[in-house]
């Protein structure tokens, strides 16, 4: 089995790193891409040099309790900065690539960052320019290019010089981060992580030892998602922000929990590359990754040749029932389906998954916003073992899954077995409690009070009811139910996402609170729209452009209808508007996970909407 | 678990089968040469023998015209040298007629015939190091006719035009080829003879090109200036592709008549030298599988024509019968082959195999 012996009295990342490098010095833990290689680092590199962050955080006068940030990509420095830090009792708390500088200013300042680990000159430059930051002392950065001997401010270290410090503390005081690892409590706070904040500032989330011990002790060793529990056998890639839990989960801590092979991907433009080389087994995504992949195989299915076209879309055809037979199973094939399965493997699902880079997968799931369920049923299709999993930072992300074996689509799942959760009778809301429920938002006690009960019960946000007793069905965060000028109450979440199923629609915005009727803000994405006009001879220049043609404007009206037809008559988009540009982080419509900001969306093209509602009923 | 993208290091990542699919085609391929010689008649091992070695022939022409860019239409001449220094080294010593010096073991006649070739290869090179294009072909022409001319004259080496002689005789540790023995025939140990020499030879040019030999042979080629200036020596890499080049036609040479047993010199001519252009521009420029699909090509094309004529009655067999010959069909092919080649698919037939292999790899997609 893959439990490790934990030889302190509080098992943390860093104690489980440091016990895999006792126990298997050699295995390959974290492997990188640079300069086309993938260079491979050993548990015992990976604590050796985990370590020595520790020693140098030690050296520049972290105390138990203080902050570090890291502002970076995925990358090898990230998992030893993380380490490091909780190994000497400080907290990691992760910023976003994407952070724009006020927001950057906003999270260091409110997290009180002693040390700040910066990637490159692009993130140094933000913390640069941000002027009130009392309790920032130290700036690390890890790529040189363009800050060494260019950068004058006594703040900055470079990374080498940074391991160095650790060195030179090292030698003088062997022994202070073991010192500094015993005296660890499960109530110290290991890292604290942002909320998105799709309302208002983001709020940081406080978990403790004990919280991500039981985290890993529920998801990876007991194998709360995996059936079987994840392996040293197995390999990830790690792709989305480690800022975020589920990133930190799947390449974090199923690592340091089950001596997983972290790879990482060398930007978030290659990932389909990366994936492809890497294979990894075990793989999870957002809704939005889904999308973008199951979209790209159908346009790509479509643009081929002749040939191809039909044995591929014959076969894509046949993975649309496969996948239905098999979401009618709970994720179990019928002897039918197993039969034209084998078949199809042979003509285009082997090479289709190899070329997309799901062939060794074992486990995809897919959480952190809604899914539709025809995305699911596609991948499921094509024979990857497809679950919808939920979780939020605040419980760790520990509440339920669909396990192996027991899939229910539309549903999130079942409750973890050392998960207590309950449907408020009144609201509707879904409660959980367990170790797992945080400590409480970083200097915000109000807040705090407001989602934790007396009775320790965490209170979600999202509304939901049982299926079958067993599965749990989501209908919306509760907050985003439209209660229209009818009074019906309509969860916006599902229509937006049969929207999004399609793949020429990247964002939908359904609006129709205190309305007449439900409108809709929709975003084509370029990529396949582009392709549909080219192929269609639609000359463009711009998104603006393209999404003003008539033409494209009457392909979103196809989608809409066909989405229109399968709910009920309150539940149907009257009418939409194309956004004229993509929505963005950086201009604050989008949070740093690519969520939509409702209102700002809203404000932002306020024209819009009303031009929707102008003119009378319809 | 089998992961044939996620490249560890450049070592894996330059390997020659780099790819699981890579490697089981190649044994195939492998098993499939090695079991011919139990299938086939012992005069299509003849022509196929004849192709492996015009196949080094055509790998040494593309390093230098394919690989360096540099024109040369001076192969019969390299080819020659190689032929009589073989045949006058393995050649009996007792004749009043011919020179000859006995020495039959073949790894020393052969080494030798590469290493004189190679060596006028290296005498000629700085001309080459000065030349381009056009000005390179011609001075290269020159030398076949500085070639032929010798050969035709010189009669203690060559025998003479009409009268030739005979060609090197293989013998490896007194294992004789070229005779019929109990288990094998002459024709069978000769294709297998030839067949291992190539794969020797295909696979040290395929080690030179991949190396950064090859890296600088391509950068004087694509833009002699601009590799000038990023440090290749441009003189150096010239004359390197000249020497290895000429090394090949001689080991090519030697091993060339080895079949018919006789070697005529007025074959060293400007038409053989069209021939191995033709191979490389047919099989692939740059590739050294590709030379080795051309030499093939091209050797078994009089084969196929030979055919000819008993399928299309108004191609007559011989000049005497009328009407169009099978050697005229041949001549005509050739052009029409290198014309259609150069304009429908310039990359040769290695170009049609790797189109055909990016449409399967690329399944289900199309790029």
């Amino acid at each position: 089995m893959s439990t490790v012996e934990t030889s302190v009295r509080t098992a943390t990342i860093a104690s489980r790193v440091r016990d895999r490098a006792r126990t298997t010095p050699h295995v390959i833990a974290l492997r990188e891409k640079d300069l086309g290689i993938w260079q491979q680092v050993s548990w015992e590199q990976y604590w050796d040099t985990a370590e020595l962050a520790a020693h140098a955080l030690i050296a520049l006068g972290v105390e138990p309790g203080d902050r570090v940030a890291i502002h970076s990509e995925n990358r090898r420095e990230w998992l030893y900065t993380d380490v490091g830090t909780v190994a000497v009792r400080a907290a990691t708390v992760g910023l976003y690539p994407t952070n724009p500088v006020a927001e950057v200013g906003y999270l260091l300042r409110h997290s009180g960052a002693k040390v700040l680990i910066a990637e490159d000159q692009e993130q140094v430059d933000k913390a640069l320019a941000i002027e009130d930051l009392p309790d920032l002392k130290h700036i690390v950065y890890v790529d040189p290019r363009g800050i060494r001997h260019r950068y004058a401010d006594p703040r900055l270290i470079a990374w080498t010089d940074f391991l160095a410090i650790g060195t030179g503390h090292r030698a003088a005081d062997s022994d202070a981060v073991t010192r500094r690892m015993e005296e660890s409590r499960p109530d110290d706070v290991v890292t604290l992580i942002y909320t998105s904040g799709t309302t208002g500032p983001p709020k940081g989330v406080m978990l403790t030892a004990t919280n991500v011990d039981f985290a890993i002790q529920e998801l990876v060793e007991r194998g709360g998602f995996t059936a079987p529990p994840p392996s040293p056998r197995d390999s990830v890639l790690s792709y989305l922000p480690l800022c975020h839990v589920a990133e930190r989960i799947f390449s974090g801590w199923f690592g340091a929990g089950a001596g997983v092979t972290v790879h990482f991907a060398e930007s978030i433009e290659t990932v389909a590359t990366n994936l492809h080389e890497v294979q990894p087994t075990i793989l999870f995504g957002v809704p939005r990754i889904w999308e973008k992949i199951a979209a790209g195989v159908q346009i790509r299915v479509e643009s081929a040749d002749p040939l191809k076209r039909m044995v591929n879309g014959y076969w894509l055809r046949r993975a649309d029932w496969i996948g239905g037979v098999l979401a009618a199973n709970g994720g179990r094939h019928t002897a039918a389906s197993r039969a034209v399965y084998a078949i199809g493997w042979l003509f285009c699902y082997r090479a289709l998954k190899d070329r997309i880079g799901l062939r060794k997968v074992r486990y995809a799931a897919s959480g952190a916003a809604p899914i539709a369920p025809e995305v699911l049923r596609f991948f499921m299709g094509l024979g990857l073992p497809m679950h919808e999993v939920y979780g939020m930072t605040e419980n760790t992300a520990v509440a339920t899954a669909n396990r192996p074996g027991r899939v229910k689509v539309g549903t999130v799942g079942e409750p973890h077995p050392g998960v207590e959760l309950r449907i408020d009778e009144s609201t509707g809301e879904i409660l959980t409690r367990h170790p797992g429920t945080f400590a409480g938002y970083w200097q915000d006690p109000d807040a705090t009070a407001k989602v934790i009960d007396a009775d320790g019960w965490l209170h979600t946000g999202d509304v939901g009811e049982w299926a079958d007793g067993t599965h749990v069905r989501i209908t919306d965060r509760m907050k985003d139910i439209i209660i229209t000028a009818g009074g019906k109450n309509v969860a916006p979440s599902e229509i937006e996402n049969a929207l999004k199923a399609s793949p020429y629609i990247k964002e939908a915005i359904v609006i129709g609170d205190r309305r007449r009727f439900l409108t809709a803000l929709i975003g084509i994405e370029p990529d396949t729209v582009g392709h549909w006009a080219q192929t269609h001879r639609l000359p463009y220049s711009t998104y603006g452009d393209l999404s003003a043609k008539p033409e494209v404007i009457a392909l979103v009206q196809t989608v809409v209808d066909d989405v229109n037809a399968r709910f009920a008559t309150v539940e149907q988009v009257r009418s939409f508007r194309l956004l004229p540009k993509l929505l963005d982080h950086e201009d604050g419509e989008l949070t740093a996970t690519q969520k939509v900001k409702r209102s700002a969306v809203c404000t932002a093209f306020a024209g819009l909407v009303e031009s929707m509602y102008a003119g009378g009923a319809r | 678990m089998s992961r044939p993208l996620l490249y560890l290091s450049y070592k894996q990542d330059m390997a020659l089968l780099n790819t699981p699919a890579k490697r089981w085609w190649t044994l195939v391929l492998g098993l499939v040469a090695v079991a011919l010689p139990f299938l086939l008649t012992d005069d299509l091992l003849v022509v196929l023998a004849t192709a492996c070695v015009a196949s080094i022939g055509a790998i040494g022409l593309n390093i230098v015209t394919g690989y360096g860019g540099q024109v040369s239409l001076g192969h019969a001449f390299f080819l020659g040298l190689g032929a009589y220094t073989a045949a006058a080294l393995s050649g009996d010593p007792d004749s009043t007629r011919l020179i000859g010096f006995g020495i039959t073991s073949l790894p020393v006649w052969l080494l030798a015939a590469g290493l004189v070739a190679g060596l006028a290869g290296l005498i000629v090179a700085p001309l080459a190091a000065r030349l381009r294009g056009l000005y390179l072909a011609v001075v290269t022409l020159g030398l076949v006719f500085i070639g032929e001319h010798i050969f035709k004259h010189w009669r203690e080496l060559t025998g003479g035009v009409g009268v030739g002689r005979p060609a090197a005789v293989p013998e490896l540790f007194g294992f004789q080829f070229a005779v019929d023995g109990e288990l094998f025939t002459k024709a069978q140990k000769l294709y297998l003879l030839m067949l291992v020499l190539l794969v020797i030879f295909g696979v040290l040019a395929r080690n030179l090109v991949r190396s950064r030999t090859g890296r600088a042979l391509a950068a004087v080629r694509d833009r002699d200036l601009a590799a000038e200036v990023i440090g290749v020596d441009v003189t150096r890499y010239k004359m390197i592709a000249f020497a290895v080049s000429s090394f090949y036609a001689g080991v090519a040479g030697a091993l060339l008549y080895v079949m018919i047993g006789f070697v005529e010199p007025g074959s060293f001519n400007l038409g053989m030298s069209v021939q191995y252009i033709a191979m490389v521009l047919i099989g692939g420029v740059a590739t050294i599988s590709g030379s080795v699909l051309g030499a093939l090509f091209i050797t078994l094309l009089p084969r196929v024509t030979r055919e000819l004529p008993a399928v299309l009655p108004f191609i007559s067999g011989s000049s005497a019968a009328g009407g169009i010959t099978v050697f005229q069909v041949e001549t005509i092919l050739y052009g029409l082959l290198i014309i259609g080649f150069l304009i429908f698919e310039p990359r040769g037939l290695f170009g049609i195999w790797i189109r055909v292999r990016t449409y399967w790899k690329s399944w289900p997609f199309s790029h």
